[in-house]
């Protein structure tokens, strides 16, 4: 938000007053058509609850208001729920903030009948605590029924002096048939409230629909004063944000545009500017310090290479506690231990705790401390957005990472991640973007996302079928890369006997219903640079009889798997969090009296040099061993793609479920290949 | 559902560990610890019994000392310290604490210890103010609450308030067991001359309070074990499980009812409802225009029911006394909403326009929670009991009671519009309420109706072909109460969301497939089948081995019930008395003749019943199952049939038939 100078503060303030009364009446009611009165459903998304008939916002900076105006046609049940209206609005600890005022409502049934809101709108408090206060203003329309138009419209009011720019969402989670947003920007010059810059300038970053765009339209200006700018945008039939699995965090790039006054007049401008400031920020707090340098100085060895160094340094700092897995100390805490607040990296060192991005800038002091030329790099969360270099802010820019020049070459490293093996990245942060420091200022990074080998999973069964068709023996898991580091994350939120349940209650998910396991073993819980593993006893019924055949599930870790992907349409790109490689081996000793009828036949699958599908069976005498691996090369598939991507998918998961079949007191002669 | 009284949120942790996570900083300088109270020190002191690993903490002392006014006025000092064992532990010791305008505030103070040995004490300005906002539009009920320092394992958290009680209640409940073990707990009642007291224990063997002299008196409690629910499956909710004591207490001047008694309950109740359930003229005119040219009491009422069912919204607005007070049916009228005693008392109100009697019933809908050895006022729902005229006999009255003068009552939910008129849905089936009916006020145990009231029948007819694709036609048809959901569902969910779901389910049977002309019929029409129908093309489904085709006489549908390895000592929760049959038809590739097929197979455990059976004739395949519930809940010693029973449905559900070639 940004306010104004204070030599402006009148003139706002008067134009406040004057404007008011006539800019909250200025707009009647719509009066529905024939057509929105009797219509039932909407074609482009049949079935939907409720859509939006127009979604109105004027945003007027000599107001220092945002007039708001929905009109919603309810289809459905559920689209009554819409009628339910809740607008939040928030007090500061000084008095100001923003207010909720003027609001009217009504319900219009389908054959024209008009019901008037004309009760009061309720003051819900939602959080209040020392320094806030979270409120918002509640209210009911009345008398909804299917079929009715529900439409409402308040303003939303900043306190005089202050200013803040729009934020246009156009794409909600209801299909809009028209969307219509003004914006009146002020002319005034401001100040901004984060920097205490003054800033005059206007800019916005729109994510749009092809055919849609921000207008800009200015009055003549008279003598000394300027004209008035107009930004005016028109979007119809927006559709609905699409919900759909493997989804990439796409929510960041729902139809908007978000506006900001700023003192830059480039992107380059402000990514140079606020960037500087942010790696100043970093280096402050990294320095290196006196005990940094000391404790660097005494940790590595003159004649050590540059990576045994490194691996000195990030094992250093991975052993300290990071406050994001376990808990942020309040500052009472703190005092009472004796500990200072933490503004440096020689305070974490001290303290021996610090969150993600601090153990992060630990690491980098470290290593310069060591003589490396080392960097921060700030990067959008993968998991959780999209990063837009278009839109103009810090604020999408999750976590840190380290980056350091060892022998010349650019290695990344993410010691915030806890338990993160050395020199890879969480895939939160490999395969995304976001800015990092260079010598004398910052870029763009664009780290990378790790390869399959990273992420590694081996799953061996070793079982002995009894003639009930039970299945007892032993089971082995072996993690590496991200699967390792999330089991390893379940101890630090817990400890050894929610990580053994929770490492049970995942294998029974796998097995079939009345399985029985027990955890024996789990090595290299905590020892991040091995792979962790996990031995299990199991006694599971597996086989189904057929009369005088029984049939086994080949592959025993997938007996509950599900399609991936069972929609036929696409409308998004296909997501997975990081690449994979999954190599299952399943031997299965059965009884005597039981022969080998058959078992999967041999199939090895590719799909563009990016996934590998293989299973084979392997008999022997007295039992039979399946095994099977899964190669999944990229994280990130185009829509276009869906067709062959889901065919593939139906393939090798029709695959997996082909069982071995035994012949009880048979003699036919084992198979399989 | 709108009846306040439950005090703790499970929401409450999540919500406010992200919201205290943030403190302010302070200068540096090694702090003094903070003064405990001796009772905080002798609680932290005491040795503890060995709890089992899963233990996330216990309490280890909670002291309520509940004191009554000469006017009536009770007023709460609560007392408790908690252990932290693990770090899942952290959850339960973020103290909340409930208030709204009847319920003020007027002392709260937070203690904890750390670990390391630190003592801090939480200042005022640490607290947060929340508002209860999920589902709800307007509650004037809301928590404080704080994550006090040193909240990890070997912390001890300590708090004591002083709260303001209802006014318009003289009852309060003691819950001494949750999913913690407590150590040590007593409830100490103080009354005024001349008042006395009675005590209704619930889930738990009664025990005699201590005498303390001059109206005081106390009940203590040593290691009172947790209800632990986690890992078990089939479970009934926690509080039809857990001991809780609610001491009643009657003197002179108070103006508010008796309630150690269910009569008492249900006279108390009338007095909040009574001048709110006046019919206004508005509804008076809409109650006959409803039930205008309708003789029959069924054809009347129904009316008037699904008026309420289809036209009056769910809607909670309950300031104070609104938690337990319907607002004015006038009111409700106008607005076309209300929550759940809103709507049975508007419901009322509308019938005695008509003339007929009809009333509240208190419940709850979590089943088991009220104990019918019990009188209070525990509960968090109404509905309805509408008077059946002596004689009257339809088959459309299925959910029906008889009170002890020999009344019979409809018993009838208008919150819930997923179920007939007629009928009850199944998550109130079984549990206890209290018809509101003045001196003729009792408890009373909703109906379980009979299997055949909440049917699924699924249909299919498909046709296999050589390479194993199979084609075919599926019809499912639910009623009753094995409709409420997805009736509720279907009401709601647009096209994609409607495929969504159907591809889920069958994505538990079937690899690969294709779906087409899913149809949902009869959504709203409630005393008919709700019909889903659709086409489905399964890849694979028949597996060719040589000469041998191999299939699953079970297509589609999974029953799945839920199993535990480890011993069973709580009773088991079937859900819902219900009955679903299959009947599948396989029309086989040609020159296919049956090499081995699955036994039938027959169990009957008294309480379910299951079979099927799988034939060839011709060319065609014929599967059949019938499984039937017949009980709500079991007891833990039934258990072994229970998984039995699992063992079979399980088995037969994956069993495969195999087909030679001629």
């Amino acid at each position: 938000m940004l306010r104004t100078p204070v030599c402006r503060l009148f003139s706002a303030a008067l134009a406040a007053l004057l404007l008011a009364p006539v800019a909250a009446h200025a707009d009647p009611w719509i009066t529905p058509t024939p057509e929105e009165l009797s219509m039932t459903s909407q074609p482009e998304v049949p079935g939907a609850a409720a859509v939006y008939l127009n979604r109105d916002e004027v945003t007027d900076d000599k107001l220092h208001a945002f007039i708001i105006y929905a009109r919603i046609k309810v289809l459905t049940e559920k689209g009554k729920e819409f009628a339910n209206v809740e607008l939040p609005y928030v007090k500061e600890s000084d008095g100001s903030g923003i207010s909720v005022t003027s609001i009217e409502g009504r319900t219009i049934h389908a054959d024209g009948t008009i019901i008037p809101f004309t009760g009061k709108p309720y003051d819900k408090l939602i959080e209040k605590g020392k320094d806030h206060k979270y409120m918002a203003k509640v209210f009911s329309l009345p008398d909804v029924q299917v079929g009715s138009i529900v439409e409402y419209r308040y303003q939303r009011q900043l306190d005089d002096h202050w200013f803040q720019a729009p934020s246009w969402y156009i794409q909600s989670d209801l299909f809009t048939r028209k969307a219509h947003y003004i914006w009146r920007p002020t002319n005034e010059q401001l100040i901004d409230s984060r920097h205490g810059g003054l800033t005059s300038a206007i800019a916005w970053a729109p994510v749009l629909p092809k055919g849609t765009e921000v207008k800009m339209t200015k009055t003549p200006d008279t003598g000394l004063q300027q004209g008035q700018r107009t930004l005016e945008l028109t979007a119809t039939n927006v559709p609905p944000m699409p919900e759909e699995d493997h989804m990439a965090p796409v929510h960041s790039l729902s139809y908007r545009v978000l506006f900001y006054y700023t003192a830059y007049t480039t992107t380059q401008e402000y990514w140079k500017s606020e960037g500087k400031d942010w790696s100043k920020m970093h280096d402050k707090f990294i320095g290196p310090g006196k005990h940094v340098k000391e404790f660097t100085q005494q940790l590595v060895a003159p004649g050590d290479t540059s990576e045994q160094k490194l691996r000195k340094m990030y094992a250093a700092v991975e052993e300290l506690e990071n406050t994001d897995y376990t808990r942020q100390r309040s500052a009472t805490e703190e005092k009472r231990e004796g500990l200072r607040r933490i503004e440096s990296a020689d305070d974490v060192l001290t303290d021996k705790r610090g969150s993600s991005d601090q153990l992060n800038d630990l690491f980098v002091a470290m290593a310069r401390a060591a003589g490396f030329k080392a960097y921060v790099a700030a990067i959008a969360d993968r998991g959780k957005r999209v990063f837009n270099i278009n839109f103009l802010s810090l604020g999408q820019l999750d976590d840190d990472i380290a980056i350091v020049n060892v022998d010349g070459k650019e290695q990344y490293f993410d010691p915030g991640t806890r338990y993160m093996p050395y020199g890879h990245l969480s895939w939160h942060h490999g395969g995304s973007s976001g800015l990092r420091q260079v010598d004398g200022g910052t870029e763009r990074a664009d780290p990378p996302s790790e390869s399959y080998a990273f992420s590694h999973v081996q799953r061996l069964a070793d079982l002995t079928l009894d003639e009930a068709g039970v299945a007892k023996g032993s089971v082995t898991l072996v993690f590496t890369g991200e699967p390792a580091v999330t089991w390893r994350h379940q101890l630090l939120a817990g400890d050894e006997t929610s990580l053994k349940e929770k490492l049970k209650e995942s294998m029974e998910e796998m097995l079939p219903e009345g399985a029985e396991v027990t955890v024996t073993s789990i090595a290299n819980a905590t020892a991040y640079e091995q792979p962790l593993t996990i031995s299990y006893r199991i006694s599971t019924p597996v086989g189904s009889a057929a009369g005088k055949r029984v049939l086994v599930p080949s592959d025993i870790f997938l007996v509950k798997e599900r399609p991936s992907f069972t929609q036929e349409k696409r409308e998004t790109m296909i997501y997975f969090e990081y690449p994979e490689y999954t190599q299952d081996a399943c031997r299965f000793h059965y009884p005597a009296a039981w022969a080998m009828e058959s078992a999967p036949a041999e199939l090895r699958s590719l799909y563009q040099k990016s996934m590998l599908y293989h299973i084979h069976s392997t008999p022997a005498t007295g039992f039979v061993t399946v095994q099977r691996d899964m190669l999944m090369g990229d994280f990130l598939y185009p829509t276009e793609e869906y067709p062959q991507i889901r065919t593939y998918f139906s393939q090798f998961e029709t695959k997996d479920q082909e069982p071995i079949i035994f012949k009880v007191g048979g003699s036919t002669a084992a198979g399989g290949n | 559902m709108s009846l306040r009284r439950v005090v703790s949120s499970p929401v409450v942790a999540s919500l406010v560990f992200a919201a205290v996570v943030s403190f302010v900083t302070l200068p540096q300088s090694r702090a003094a610890d903070a003064t405990l109270p001796d009772w905080v020190v002798a609680a932290a002191a005491a040795k503890l019994p060995n709890y089992p690993s899963e233990t996330n903490a216990v309490v280890l002392a909670e002291d309520i000392t509940y004191t009554v006014d000469s006017h009536g006025q009770a007023t709460e000092r609560h007392r408790k310290a908690i252990k932290i064992l693990r770090p899942q532990g952290r959850d339960d010791a973020i103290v909340h604490v409930n208030y709204d305008k009847d319920t003020k505030l007027k002392e709260l103070h937070v203690w904890s210890i750390s670990p390391d040995g630190h003592s801090f004490e939480v200042k005022k300005d640490e607290f947060l103010d929340v508002s209860f906002g999920e589902g709800i539009l307007y509650d004037d009920e809301k928590y404080r609450v704080v994550q006090p320092a040193g909240s990890d394992p070997g912390g001890i958290i300590a708090y004591e308030y002083v709260q303001q009680m209802r006014p318009y209640v003289t009852e309060t409940t003691w819950e001494f067991q949750d999913d913690l073990p407590h150590r040590d707990e007593s409830f100490t009642l103080v009354l005024p001359q001349g008042y006395s007291y009675t005590d209704s224990w619930a889930h738990y063997a009664r025990m005699q309070g201590a005498d303390l002299e001059k109206q005081s008196y106390r009940w203590q409690l040593t290691n009172v074990p947790a209800t632990d629910l986690e890992h078990v499956s089939a479970a009934p909710h926690a509080v039809a499980l857990n001991g809780r004591l609610t001491l009643h207490y009657t003197g002179p001047g108070l103006q508010w009812g008796d309630t150690s008694t269910w009569q008492g309950v249900g006279q108390w109740y009338q007095q909040l409802l009574q001048e709110r359930i006046q019919p206004t003229p508005e509804i008076q005119a809409k109650a006959q225009e409803l039930t205008a040219g309708k003789t029959d009491f069924a054809d009347k009422t129904a009316a008037i029911a699904n008026f309420m069912l289809r036209e009056v919204r769910y809607f909670d607005v309950e300031i104070g006394v609104g938690g337990y007070q319907p607002h004015y049916a006038g009111e409700i009228f106008h607005n076309r909403y209300g929550d759940c005693k809103d709507k049975a008392t508007l419901l009322s109100s509308m019938l005695s326009a008509v003339g007929i009697h009809s009333t509240l019933v208190l419940v709850d809908s979590r089943r088991g929670a009220i104990d019918p050895s019990a009188p209070s006022t525990y509960g968090n729902h109404a509905i309805a009991a509408i008077e059946i005229p002596q004689g009257y006999q339809s088959p459309r009255l299925q959910s029906v009671v008889q009170a002890e003068n020999g009344k019979r009552y409809l018993i009838f939910d208008p919150t819930w519009e997923n179920i007939s008129f007629g009928q009850l849905e199944d998550n109130l089936q079984g549990s206890y309420g209290v018809l509101v009916e003045g001196a003729a006020s009792q408890v009373i145990q909703l109906p379980t109706l009979a299997p055949k009231w909440s049917t699924v029948r699924r249909t299919g007819v498909f046709e296999l072909g050589a390479d194993g694709t199979m084609n075919g036609d599926v019809v499912v048809k639910r009623f009753g109460g094995a409709s409420e959901e997805w009736r509720y569902f279907y009401s709601r969910a647009d096209e994609r969301e409607q495929t969504d779901s159907l591809h889920r389910g069958l994505a538990g049977d079937f690899p690969a497939f294709q779906t087409s002309d899913l149809k949902v019929q009869n959504v709203k029409a409630l005393d008919q089948d709700l019909v889903t129908t659709y086409h489905i093309r399964v890849d694979h489904f028949g597996r060719t081995m040589g000469s041998l085709l191999m299939l699953r006489p079970r297509v589609l549908g999974h029953i799945g019930l839920p199993i535990d390895t480890r011993p069973r000592t709580i009773p088991i929760d079937m859900g819902h008395a219900y009955e679903l049959t299959d009947d599948f038809t396989i029309k086989l590739p040609p020159g296919y003749t049956a090499d081995d097929l699955p036994d039938p197979v027959k169990l009957d455990v008294d309480f379910a019943s299951y079979s099927s059976n799988t034939q060839i004739n011709g060319n065609t395949l014929h599967y059949t199952r019938t499984y039937t519930v017949r009980e709500l809940t079991l007891p833990a010693d039934k258990y072994p049939e229970y998984k039995h029973l699992a063992g079979v449905i399980g088995a037969d559900e994956v069993s495969n038939a195999v087909l030679k070639k001629q």
